[in-house]
């Protein structure tokens, strides 16, 4: 089943894609993010988490566009990103996510050097998962937001230290 | 009797000050909670409670069902709330007339991150954990308490204001309000046994 019929098959649709990134792509995308700079988040209440918003990524826009419009079979076109750089203790939480009413696709590039035990994002519908991202770097996966679906990111353990889990999160809309 | 008013409960006007006073919000930690005769009884109650694994955004650990299973621990419940709740009421100036209790254990790996326990309608007025000897202690799983501010009802800015480490035979026991922040940090290796609840009015 290719990834198209996978994501259209679906009540709620998600595909992920394996090895969608190798590492040397990823390694270069991650020091690109390093060089302009995180930001913290730490409403801890929310989440606990280094952040990047607007990265420079004019050179991926038209492949995600591409990606994204070839699976979900809509034509799409990027409308924000961001990277999450979730260190060991971090997380974010179901209610730090947005109800979005207009079906975008978020698509989630996982670009950590390394996997990182039960480091997973999670799309709830009505609050149980129905879909998960696994830890392991250079996956993509789509998922369309309906109006019924939030997602998290797992708490990071701290027993692995000097782990790392980068994402970077992209939001596509239609056009009109 | 495994509950009983022990010599920390012996100056209440004190521990009502220590109560007022204690940041980022009022709490209170006892240690010696329970004579150590009883230790042994206690732990017996907590070894026949079936517990099960659970898991969501915010937790990761092992509990008992909301209303224990056996009949011993339904009565060392009870007998928690109707022991503690009169003398609560005066420290903190709550009112509270009975406790809930779960039995916990936070594994390797297990967590509950920052939450308030604040839910409109539940009536939740302190939150307690007693900590119980254990036979692995554990590395971390402290009880962690965050200063929080407020505008307009939202949080906009969280600190880390004070670490109680999950010591066995203490009991820490916090108001709970929209700003009583706090979370149970990972435990990274052992087993941290607890009991844990609210009062109510």
């Amino acid at each position: 089943m290719n990834a198209r019929t996978t994501y259209a098959s679906s009540a709620m649709p998600a595909v992920t894609i394996p090895t969608a990134v190798g590492s040397k792509i990823a390694t270069e995308l991650r020091t690109r993010f390093l060089d302009t700079g995180y930001a913290r988040y730490a409403l801890l209440d929310r989440g606990s988490y280094d952040h990047l918003d607007s990265p420079p990524i004019p050179d991926l826009v038209p492949i995600f566009e591409g990606v994204s419009s070839e699976v979900t079979g809509r034509t799409l076109t990027v409308v924000s990103a961001r990277v999450l750089r979730l260190l060991p203790g971090d997380y974010l939480l179901v209610r730090h996510d947005r109800v979005h009413d207009d079906r975008p696709v978020e698509l989630v590039l996982d670009l950590s050097p390394m996997s990182v035990p039960d480091a997973e994002v999670h799309w709830r519908h009505r609050g149980q998962v129905f879909f998960t991202m696994p830890s392991k770097p250079g996956t993509m996966t789509l998922v369309e937001r309906g109006p019924t679906v939030m997602s998290n990111h797992t708490y990071i353990t701290k027993r692995w230290t000097g782990t790392a889990v980068v994402r970077l999160v992209v939001l596509l809309h239609a056009q009109t | 009797m495994i509950w009983q008013l022990g010599s920390g409960f012996a100056d209440e006007a004190r521990l009502a000050a220590t109560w007022r006073s204690a940041m980022p919000f009022p709490h209170l930690v006892i240690d010696d909670f329970v004579p150590e005769s009883e230790l042994t009884a206690l732990l017996g109650i907590l070894e026949e409670e079936a517990i099960e694994h659970y898991q969501g955004d915010i937790f990761s650990f092992e509990a008992s069902t909301p209303e224990p299973a056996t009949e011993a621990l339904r009565a060392l419940r009870d007998s928690f709330g109707s022991t503690f709740a009169p003398v609560l009421s005066r420290v903190t100036g709550k009112p509270v007339t009975r406790a809930d209790m779960r039995a916990y254990a936070y594994r390797a790996g297990h967590f509950l991150l920052p939450h308030s326990d604040h839910q409109k309608g539940v009536g939740r007025q302190l939150a307690y954990a007693y900590y119980a000897p254990s036979p692995e202690p554990p590395e971390d799983g402290a009880l962690e308490l965050f200063r929080c501010v407020l505008e307009d009802g939202e949080v906009v800015l969280t600190e880390s204001a004070r670490v109680i480490e999950a010591r066995p035979n203490r009991i820490a026991i916090f108001d709970v309000s929209d700003v009583s922040l706090h979370q149970v940090r990972e435990v990274l290796t052992g087993l941290r046994i607890s009991l844990a609840g609210w009062f109510y009015a």
